[in-house]
């Protein structure tokens, strides 16, 4: 064996090391949530469950009324706010890369701002005039408010993809009879299909992780998205860490099961949205 | 500006076919129409209304009705002459600081050992990002439990490696839980800062490194004067993006500590939402994100500049 060998099977064992300690705590919640109520608040803790229990999932979360209901509320909000960022969103990065469009810079710099405000500055005006809008407690004032800061994003985040499109193509689509609309849609819609994919999953992730939004614009326990409803219960069940563990798994559960299917996406578009114009 | 703002990466190669000027077609507009309505009326409106806002006395029946009396810069007298406030800002920029330099300084350390060449560190790298995409109520809710002064995982730890004796209760002792939001919040964006030096690293070339070698530096002295001093415009990024997304951070706080214990974790953003919807003043809840929106705005125009130098390198 080579030195060379050698010294790469070792930075691959400190690798998996240095990983294991850095998701020790996505670890410890799920090994809690199997856990017995009992056996918690053992000391010093066992670090597997033993013996694993579904009673936190299989009574509480199944059980719990606001926590089915958080959960549908965080669907439809995510879904409408996917939806509406990629109907608006695509168009827009689309003729600010590739069609003759004034005001380009400005644009993309207004863009990019947008994402640098505090979700708190939007939340607070957004109360009083949803208030006199009656768009308090409802999927529509909710989605709106994700989408505030999802449609901005998105279009930076896509804007590199279209331009990675090249312009003789979409030109070629002309001469052979396309317009400017359907050259966007047969040409370089299906080329930038990567990017879309992207765009819906960031859209769909930042949705359902939001926090503020929820909080402040739906204070009717039924319009809560699953972020405040976990939030509240972290009141109510006190100590009860395993079955709060459980809803915290279930709130993480889409998360990581989209990030194991599509993290290419997800690592590659969340660098471009943050770094790019 | 224009040029180097707008044309990154691939574009470079492949200029946009452009028509002469006099062919701008305003059919094309109707593309971004919808997109700059929508930012103006969800953005830039609540924006504009907010700050209208912070000039009215808005009681709690106003909030619906709207007529509030215009009292001009009372609100902003008010807040200003506030102890609160500025304990508030302090607290803020105190909590970001440090949250950003042990992102960073972590982000760093992590970049540079994934950066070397072993057998699944790809796999390594995305896994570490479930850190950052983790919801943040997920991830403050673990870190409560982690942290609990009794059963917590990490009091555990430190009492084997013989770093605490007892019990500590992390989030009820002020100190404690300033670090304790600071460490949280520091796991979360590690892994950001991580993918973004990894980017800078990869356009360092490695002949740098084996002519250092040669010359006899060790992987220290390489370093300090290889990766440092080629990673200045790409560390500048990420310090400012990084320190920009932390300062407008509400729900790791919120939710670990609502500002206590006392006022030892009050962020600006959380001061200013206990005014709007503890206290039902909305006024001067608009007076202090007014303000607020200084510190984020401020900085990205250096931000802004620090792309474009990264772009231009």
């Amino acid at each position: 064996m080579t030195t060379a060998v050698r010294r790469r099977r070792w930075l691959m064992v400190g690798g998996v090391l240095i990983t294991a300690v850095y998701l020790l705590p996505v670890y410890w919640m799920l090994a809690t949530s199997l856990k017995e109520s009992s056996d918690i608040f053992s000391t010093p803790p066992d670090l597997f469950p033993s013996p694993i229990s579904l009673t936190s999932y299989t009574e509480t979360v199944v059980n719990h009324a606001g926590i089915g209901r958080g959960l549908l509320n965080s669907t439809v909000i995510a879904v409408g706010t996917t939806v509406v960022t990629l109907a608006v969103a695509v168009p827009a990065a689309y003729a600010l890369a590739r069609l003759r469009v004034r005001f380009v810079a400005l644009l993309m710099l207004l863009f990019l701002v947008v994402q640098m405000i505090p979700a708190v500055n939007l939340a607070l005006p957004m109360f009083v005039i949803f208030s006199r809008a009656d768009l308090v407690n409802s999927y529509v004032g909710l989605t709106l408010a994700n989408c505030s800061l999802a449609i901005p994003l998105a279009i930076t985040i896509l804007r590199p993809y279209f331009l990675s499109v090249p312009g003789e193509v979409i030109e070629a689509a002309k001469i052979d009879g396309c317009t400017t609309w359907t050259a966007f849609l047969r040409v370089a819609l299906p080329v930038s299909v990567p990017g879309l994919i992207t765009v819906a999953v960031i859209s769909f992730l930042g949705a359902w992780g939001e926090f503020v939004f929820g909080l402040a614009l739906a204070s009717d326990e039924a319009m809560q998205p699953i972020t405040v409803v976990l939030a509240g219960l972290t009141n109510s069940f006190g100590t009860r860490w395993n079955d709060l563990m459980a809803v915290s798994v279930v709130v993480a559960l889409p998360i990581i099961v989209v990030f194991v299917f599509l993290q290419r996406y997800i690592v590659g578009g969340l660098t471009a949205g943050a770094t790019k114009s | 500006m224009t040029t180097t703002l707008n044309e990154p990466g691939t574009a470079n190669r492949t200029p946009p076919v452009r028509a002469p000027r006099r062919a701008r077609h305003w059919g094309d507009h109707l593309f971004v129409v919808p997109a700059v309505v929508f930012v103006l009326a969800t953005v830039l409106y609540p924006l504009v209304f907010n700050i209208d806002l912070s000039f009215r006395d808005v009681g709690v029946g106003e909030i619906v009705t709207g007529g509030a009396e215009w009292v001009g810069w009372e609100n902003y007298a008010d807040q200003l002459g506030r102890d609160e406030f500025w304990h508030a800002l302090v607290i803020s920029l105190l909590y970001t600081g440090l949250a950003v330099a042990v992102a960073f300084a972590l982000g760093m350390a992590l970049a540079v050992y994934f950066n070397q060449r072993f057998p699944g560190r790809n796999i390594m790298r995305s896994l570490l990002l479930l850190a950052w995409i983790l919801p943040t109520v997920v991830s403050a809710n673990v870190w409560r439990w982690m942290l609990d002064g009794s059963y917590g995982l990490i009091n555990t730890l430190l009492e084997a490696v013989g770093l605490l004796d007892g019990d500590l209760f992390w989030l009820a002792r002020p100190v404690p839980a300033l670090f304790a939001v600071v460490f949280a919040t520091a796991w979360s964006f590690t892994p950001f800062i991580m993918i973004l030096l990894l980017a800078g690293l990869q356009g360092i070339p490695d002949t740098l490194y084996e002519a250092a070698k040669i010359d006899g530096a060790g992987a220290w002295r390489r370093f300090t004067s290889v990766t440092m001093p080629l990673l200045k415009p790409v560390n500048l990024t990420a310090l400012l993006l990084c320190f920009i997304s932390t300062f407008k951070t509400f729900d790791t706080v919120f939710l670990m500590t609502r500002g206590g214990p006392g006022e030892a974790t009050m962020i600006l953003p959380i001061y200013a939402y206990n005014e709007a919807f503890e206290f039902f003043r909305f006024d001067t809840g608009a007076v202090a994100t007014t303000l607020m929106l200084v510190v984020p705005l401020g900085l990205s125009v250096f931000y802004f500049r620090s792309l474009r130098r990264e772009e231009a390198a």
